[in-house]
């Protein structure tokens, strides 16, 4: 009987020391942005003026406003596309749908520095579009609106469709049946993805780094900026504020998925 | 017959209209995307495999010239080695990543509990919190002046600090704290879908733990591992941050190269080539991975 009872405890153990090492650093940074000492690296007491210090801090002010605005656009803009195309991928079937949902898990797939090195080549070389918010929201829509489809078309597999086809049946438009019907019936699912998506493009760096250009500081780049100075308590609060920013949103994507299928 | 050749033309006529409605419905929902993948996919890709192929002049003038010498150039010596050392590091991280994310994921999935929700979600922050942050968290513990080389001379234990940044363990350990997440949850969701009863047949059938483990719970969950290793292999090997904040100068990817040609010597064909040979790179694993294990478990590792 022992024997059974020993195998659990070890593998808790050691799961206990996975969580540990992937949450240490997280965590010591969080205890540090509370830390008077002034290099972020070590504790020396409780204070808040770091905070305080990152709110009037000009720099850090306007990175978050660029990154949110950016942010805020990719979502928007990706995930009207995402539904639409899961929507099209799901219901139609044609000669190169597969080539097509290959071809748009590339960005994904893609490591970023190529994503990225060939958007700045395209944009500067080719397409003359000026380097800044246009170059950065593009390419955020490019990597973005294909997890959006993926997500999307992840919950329509198992969504119950006869309520459209009851709806078409009674003779309703297929516009007006997606707007009364299947739209808001997958609303859930289109709400976790922008909530996905959100920390994607806002945390992004490698691509934005490429294409941002000169002046268009997103929070990440200046956090990018400030790292070879080592650590900083300003960052340590950016830090604090990025992970609880997190827990947040996945906490909501938790509960509006539980609402999706308490609903339904 | 009169009548069925009525029929026949009807039904021509409806295959037509069915055809037409097809072709409208494809416009409808799927031209944004198939913008997207042709004007910011596939020509961007089709434009830096030109300019790989364009000659590169003293301070980063691109002398419009066609020349094979930036692509023959990946393959010899220093960038080769890198390509086939960032190939290796991909390879060890997953198998790391393996080691240490298979038992956890076991134990949330078999012993969780009431705690499940929780253990999922401790997981799960991590993998969706900023990436770069992680990065900067993680150096600030390992650094020459961080927590643990502080600590270890506070307590007397060193008498001066141990050199981890800059070296092979470093950036393996950075690689395996940035990527390991997203080994345990597809491993998790395999183990977690997984019919007891087999496991209880395999038992009643004699199989020990060590057996029952091996010859059917691994069997059963491959496809999470698949996955699992999709998700960490993929982007390891074209990882450009970790080696530049864990590695230096010292230890280069491919990523780097790519990243170090484009940002800081302003070489574009130089870095064009080699963005080129890491996509390259990229679409065999990809195409092996596909022929291996089925397009569905690249769909399924998203």
């Amino acid at each position: 009987m022992k024997k059974k009872k020993i195998a659990p405890k070890i593998l808790w153990v050691l799961s206990v020391l996975t969580l540990i090492f992937l949450w240490a650093p997280v965590v010591l940074i969080i205890v540090y942005s509370f830390s008077n000492n002034k290099y972020g690296s070590s504790w020396e007491g409780f204070t808040t003026k770091w905070y305080v210090k990152l709110f009037t801090n000009d720099q850090v002010r306007d990175a978050l406003m660029r990154s949110l605005i950016i942010a805020g656009v990719t979502v928007v803009v990706s995930t009207i596309i995402g539904t639409i195309t899961a929507y099209g991928l799901y219901k139609l079937n044609f000669r190169g749908k597969q080539f097509l949902r290959t071809s748009i898990l590339l960005p994904i797939v893609f490591p970023s520095v190529v994503t990225g090195s060939a958007l700045l080549v395209f944009f500067t070389r080719f397409m003359h579009i000026p380097l800044g918010y246009p170059s950065i929201i593009i390419a955020h829509i490019v990597f973005c609106s294909p997890l959006a489809v993926f997500i999307i078309l992840g919950r329509m597999q198992r969504f119950d469709w006869s309520w459209e086809e009851a709806a078409l049946d009674l003779g309703a438009t297929p516009f007006r049946t997606f707007i009364r019907v299947t739209g808001p019936q997958l609303l859930p699912a289109i709400m976790a993805s922008a909530m996905l998506i959100f920390p994607w493009s806002f945390d992004d760096f490698v691509i934005t780094y490429f294409v941002a250009g000169v002046g268009s500081t997103t929070l990440p780049i200046y956090v990018f900026s400030q790292l070879r100075f080592g650590a900083t308590p300003v960052i340590n609060t950016i830090g604090t504020l990025f992970v609880t920013i997190t827990m947040l949103g996945l906490v909501l994507v938790h509960f509006i998925q539980k609402s999706g299928k308490s609903g339904t | 017959m009169q009548t069925s050749d009525d029929i026949l033309a009807s039904q021509a006529q409806a295959r037509k209209r069915e055809k037409r409605r097809l072709a409208l419905d494809i416009t409808a929902y799927l031209s944004p995307i198939i913008l997207i993948v042709v004007v910011f996919v596939f020509a961007p890709l089709a434009i830096i495999l030109f300019f790989a192929l364009l000659k590169s002049g003293p301070y980063g003038v691109i002398v419009y010239e066609l020349t094979f010498e930036n692509i023959m150039a990946v393959f010899g010596g220093g960038y080769g080695k890198v390509f086939m050392k960032s190939v290796y590091l991909a390879f060890q991280t997953n198998f790391l990543c393996i080691l240490f994310g298979y038992p956890i994921a076991y134990y949330v999935a078999r012993f969780g509990g009431r705690f499940k929700v929780l253990w999922i979600f401790l997981i799960i922050v991590p993998s969706w919190s900023s990436y770069l942050i992680r990065l900067y968290a993680l150096k600030t513990l390992v650094g020459t002046k961080g927590t643990i080389n502080t600590l270890l001379l506070n307590l007397g234990l060193i008498s001066e600090p141990i050199q981890i940044l800059y070296t092979n363990f470093a950036v393996t350990m950075a690689l395996v704290f940035a990527w390991l997440p997203f080994m345990i949850l597809p491993i998790y969701a395999a183990l977690d879908g997984l019919d007891r009863s087999v496991l209880e047949a395999a038992a009643d059938l004699g199989a020990n733990p060590f057996r029952r483990f091996f010859r059917v719970t691994l069997p059963l969950t491959r496809g999470g591992l698949l996955a699992g290793s999709i998700l960490v292999f993929i982007p390891t090997v074209g990882e450009w941050l970790v080696p530049h904040i864990f590695g230096g100068s010292k230890i280069m990817m491919a990523g780097s190269l790519v990243a170090h040609k484009f940002t800081a010597v302003g070489n574009i064909p130089q870095g064009s080539s080699l963005a080129m040979m890491l996509a390259a790179t990229l679409v065999l694993i990809l195409y092996l991975i596909i022929k291996w294990g089925g397009r569905e478990a690249l769909e399924r590792s998203l």
